[in-house]
């Protein structure tokens, strides 16, 4: 029996959930993610949707399926986002796959890139300085020192699933205009992967910190605001309280989502609300952080 | 003058990593540049002040900055003088971070040339450390007089960043670590 998992008409972190609903718990049978009528995906979407085929593979079922966009531009966005390129070891897929290599262009500042050891991470934060410094300071108006931060900010995020996830992930990188959101030019970074999660990848040290009160939303908060970490070494547990300090310098905004919880950092720009549980379970964990263009004075 | 030693961060990280990388990014290259450079402090005086030249380096991450910054203080910041060198605004970042975290602090040159004291301090050690940059050296009456202090106060914080490593002392006068 096959097992329909349908992806969003517009996909990204805010149908996030109603995707992660839909993906469900393992179970019997095969299944099949359903994106034939999916017109729009941000690059959350597209990374999440590779993590959601990722967990099925590791989780040892069947090859899950995957149907691909009808709609010709939204296919060919993916292609050139390099979804195809990694979909393809993860599903088998069905539809017509555009014959567009992965390429970056003036929107896709880092296409769809697996991080699996310390010298992919080397590779992003080289491709993203080359990248993102024209658009940064050109045409996001952000100051020089900007582009290094966000080196920074995206190398912690990718260490993140090194160090913790216990298996690969994936990031993309992608600037847009939001009219209607903001009316102002952002940088959207998604840095997802398949692992454990921020609860048992921390439980090993902060379990009897919090005692009853832990799970996901305890787990994100003692790494978010806390430094927490799952080495005993004082040093580490920097990183994720680093990005949400840069992210704030830069009115930007962050939200880490892991098993059934999601914490932001919300910027007055946006209506997220700081602290979401009970969501559906989602495996691993997913981390967005926008940056947008400063507001015109 | 006291000798100095520079250690090229970007040299080390070529060496010891890739010779292709040009960032200070991941801690397992953080750990392999702290080796590097506890190498090159193991064949020098160990008066030499050691100059960590952040010159070359493009992206310093919070990691990396723990291994190379914090763990090289804690290890030896309490036997041997560190000069951080070339330190621009986003390595100080990752670098106050650290030095926040383990309660440390370091003497810094950044791109412009002007000298810094990194790290959580009283401020009348910074003031203290202010004037004795302004000077070069001076005694404890000079930074008394300057500061407006008794001089056991102005002894005391000398003392105290001498204690650090973050000053140095020569003929009754304290002087700054400068490359």
């Amino acid at each position: 029996m096959t097992r329909v998992v349908e992806v969003p008409t517009h996909f990204d972190d805010r149908t996030f959930d109603q995707f992660a609903r839909s993906y469900g718990a393992p179970g019997e049978g095969r299944v099949l993610f359903d994106a034939h009528a999916t017109q729009w995906a941000s690059p959350y979407g597209l990374v999440g949707l590779l993590v959601a085929g990722q967990a099925v593979a590791e989780g040892g079922a069947e090859r899950p399926l995957l149907t691909v966009p009808t709609e010709r531009d939204v296919a060919h966005y993916w292609g050139r986002a390099g979804f195809f390129a990694h979909a393809k070891e993860l599903f088998e897929i069905h539809g017509k796959v555009p014959r567009v290599a992965p390429a970056h262009s003036s929107d896709v500042l880092l296409e769809i890139t697996p991080v699996r050891g310390s010298g992919d991470v080397h590779g992003v934060v080289e491709a993203i300085q080359e990248r993102s410094a024209a658009i940064l300071s050109g045409e996001l108006g952000l100051e020089t020192s900007a582009t290094m931060g966000f080196a920074m900010a995206l190398s912690e995020a990718c260490q993140n699933i090194v160090e913790h996830a216990g298996t690969s992930g994936w990031v993309a990188v992608q600037t847009y205009t939001w009219r209607r959101r903001l009316g102002r030019r952002v940088v959207v970074i998604a840095v997802v992967d398949a692992g454990i999660g921020f609860r048992r990848s921390l439980e090993a040290t902060q379990l009897g910190r919090f005692g009853d009160r832990w799970g996901d939303a305890s787990a994100l908060e003692a790494a978010l605001f806390q430094g927490a970490s799952r080495f005993r070494d004082p040093g580490r547990g920097q990183g994720l309280s680093g990005i949400t300090r840069y992210l704030n310098r830069w009115s930007g905004k962050v939200s880490v989502r892991s098993g059934t919880a999601r914490i932001a950092i919300v910027p007055p720009w946006d209506d997220d609300v700081p602290l979401a549980e009970g969501l559906p379970p989602f495996p691993g964990s997913q981390v967005l952080m926008i940056i947008p263009a400063p507001q015109a004075t | 003058m006291t000798p100095m030693q520079r250690i090229d961060l970007k040299a080390i990280l070529q060496r010891t990593v890739s010779g292709l990388y040009g960032d200070l990014v991941t801690r397992p290259t953080g750990q392999a540049v702290r080796g590097g450079v506890e190498e090159v402090l193991a064949r020098i005086d160990g008066e030499q002040v050691a100059v960590i030249d952040f010159t070359t380096v493009r992206c310093l991450d919070f990691s990396c900055a723990d291994e190379i910054v914090g763990k090289l203080l804690v290890q030896h910041g309490r036997v041997r003088f560190f000069l951080l060198a070339g330190v621009s605004e986003s390595h100080r970042e990752a670098i106050e971070s650290v030095l926040e975290r383990h309660g440390l602090a370091v003497v810094a040159w950044d791109r412009e040339g002007r000298l810094q004291l990194l790290g959580p301090l009283d401020d009348l050690f910074r003031r203290a450390f202010s004037v004795l940059s302004r000077r070069g050296t001076a005694g404890v009456a000079e930074i008394a007089e300057d500061l407006a202090i008794p001089m056991e106060a102005a002894h005391d914080a000398l003392e105290s960043l001498l204690a650090r490593r973050l000053v140095q002392f020569h003929a009754d006068r304290y002087a700054v670590p400068a490359p």
